[in-house]
């Protein structure tokens, strides 16, 4: 081997042995780098994104990507629990979400759940939904978890307002149905509740979904029957100054025509002691 | 010296590309539309300022260090100049480092030129001189030195539109490398996580290099990151050069 060779080998050796020298240390730099905490601005990352009308301009035709991206990153930021006021920009982020890709319907529905379970918000959700909802006028099932969601939270009010927009859906399931009856009979609306209810028993294809409908029509009817016969009974201890001994005396005295029975065609039951009405039978016992 | 030369004689070479007077333009174009982009906020308009300014500085830096850095040695392969240089008792070795360190030269006074543009209209907006800024543009150039070993590492091999084309790629990696670390935590324990750590650990993390959140919201900055992030930018730049010396050393060039 020639003294040029020599030399040549010798410098490649030398470049060799840097290389893995620098990488090492960057390496290791690297790690230095990691262990040094960084003051960060809570939410920075979000606060300045534009709206998602403008941001489609900016995406190049990618709005569908780029809407995925912000979708996968939204996820990652609220599930960081070292951010405590991440929820801030909660209806922000999923906005320009939905801009970007109206029809992507995990957002709406993840970002409904975030809202109303990790930053108890429910009116946020009802908003998030909402714009699923005006996005997708299709899709039942936003009007149908915002409905779920008023409900865990006994707004029954909200809940069957919900339940009916879907259930003008086409394609929405029976189950729809049957909880906006349920809705409707918690608002005291007791007409429309054994409206519904008798149509579920009517159109019922399976037996147990009619078994369902009969127990909340029975419901309906002793819950009306009960409520008529206890003013009936308070009516008579205003007048007579007693409680009556039975129901037939509310018949007797001329307040009633025919003491009612429930939808079992059986009596109610009184108790003379209380002037408590009751059915004969629990409803969801039947 | 004949590093110095031939740094000098890549400095007036790169003074004379259309490109980069084309960059800087679009630069200080976008310097100033920043202050029209602040009208459409509510809010604080000089942190908008302050963003795109220093957005622009990094972008338009990188776009120079690259479309340059990627036809440095290609240019003279395809000119068949490289002949000529090579047959003077000139090593591969120094004709690298002077090309690296003249285009560094012109990215220095490039983004020197950007700042001096930003840091004028934000007097205009501020009446203040506000020199934490330089920090945030000084850890720029440091990222943009090592784009300039990249850009040069791949314009050993290939041509440029390819080598822009890897630049690209290594910067793109370089930002978003910390998001590994969420893909670590997620995979199980295993050789695909310890696949992932190294990967992690190897990539250039070039968010060492970038204060610009701190500098903007005026967050205090570790003394000990600016220093570790600075050995990382000569350590990884250097490792980036001994890597084009190695390719370079073995180029053929008949």
């Amino acid at each position: 081997m020639s003294s040029g060779e020599k030399l040549l080998r010798r410098q490649r050796n030398l470049i060799i042995f840097l290389l893995i020298g620098s990488l090492l240390l960057f390496s290791w730099l690297k790690l230095q780098s990691d262990r040094v905490a960084r003051k960060k601005v809570p939410g920075s990352s979000i606060i300045y994104l534009p709206s998602g009308k403008y941001l489609k301009h900016l995406t190049f035709g990618y709005s569908s990507l780029v809407a995925d991206i912000i979708y996968l990153w939204a996820i990652q930021y609220y599930g960081n629990y070292a951010i405590p006021d991440r929820f801030k920009y909660l209806e922000h982020i999923f906005s320009i979400i939905s801009e970007l890709d109206p029809k992507y319907v995990d957002p709406y529905e993840v970002g409904a759940l975030i809202a109303v379970y990790e930053a108890g918000d429910p009116n946020l959700a009802y908003k998030i939904l909402d714009m699923g909802l005006e996005k997708n006028p299709d899709m039942w099932i936003f009007p149908f978890q915002a409905g779920h969601i008023a409900q865990m939270q006994k707004d029954f009010e909200v809940a069957r307002e919900y339940y009916r927009k879907a259930m003008e859906i086409p394609g929405a399931p029976p189950i729809v149905k049957r909880l906006y009856a349920h809705a409707a009979y918690r608002t005291m609306d007791y007409q429309e509740a054994w409206e519904m209810w008798k149509e579920v028993y009517e159109t019922a294809q399976e037996d147990w979904v009619k078994e369902i409908a009969y127990n909340h029509l029975y419901r309906v009817k002793s819950t009306v029957d009960t409520t008529a016969l206890t003013a009936l009974v308070n009516k008579f201890r205003e007048k007579y100054g007693r409680l009556p001994s039975d129901l037939k005396a509310l018949v007797r005295v001329g307040l009633l025509k025919e003491v009612p029975k429930d939808l079992d065609g059986k009596d109610y039951v009184y108790d003379p002691k209380t002037g408590e009405v009751k059915p004969a039978r629990v409803w969801w016992k039947r | 010296m004949k590093i110095t030369t031939i740094a000098r004689n890549t400095f007036k070479e790169a003074k004379r590309d259309r490109v980069l007077y084309l960059l800087f333009f679009f630069a200080a174009g976008c310097l100033l539309f920043s202050r029209f982009l602040a009208l459409l906020t509510v809010g604080d308009r000089i942190k908008i300022i302050k963003d795109v300014g220093l957005a622009s500085i990094s972008l338009f830096g990188m776009l120079m260090a690259i479309l340059m850095g990627t036809g440095l040695v290609y240019k003279e392969i395809d000119k068949k100049t490289i002949f000529t240089l090579l047959a003077k008792p000139i090593h591969r070795v120094e004709f690298l480092l002077g090309k690296f360190l003249g285009l560094v030269l012109t990215i220095f006074i490039m983004t020197g030129l950007m700042a001096a543009v930003f840091l004028l209209i934000l007097f205009l907006h501020t009446f203040t001189v506000e020199w934490k800024i330089l920090l945030a543009i000084l850890y720029i150039f440091f990222e943009l030195c090592l784009m300039t070993a990249v850009a040069l590492l791949f314009s050993t091999f290939t041509t440029p539109i390819l080598a822009s084309l890897y630049s690209l790629g290594f910067y793109l990696i370089g930002h978003l490398s910390w998001s590994m670390e969420m893909l670590i935590k997620k995979v199980k324990s295993g050789a695909g996580r310890a696949a992932l750590q190294v990967l992690y650990i190897v990539l250039p993390d070039l968010e060492n290099f970038n204060f610009k959140t701190e500098v903007v919201h005026n967050l205090p900055i570790p003394a000990k990151l600016l220093g570790i992030s600075f050995l990382y930018g000569v350590v990884y730049t250097a490792f980036i050069l001994l890597l084009a010396m190695l390719v370079f050393r073995r180029r053929d060039f008949i």
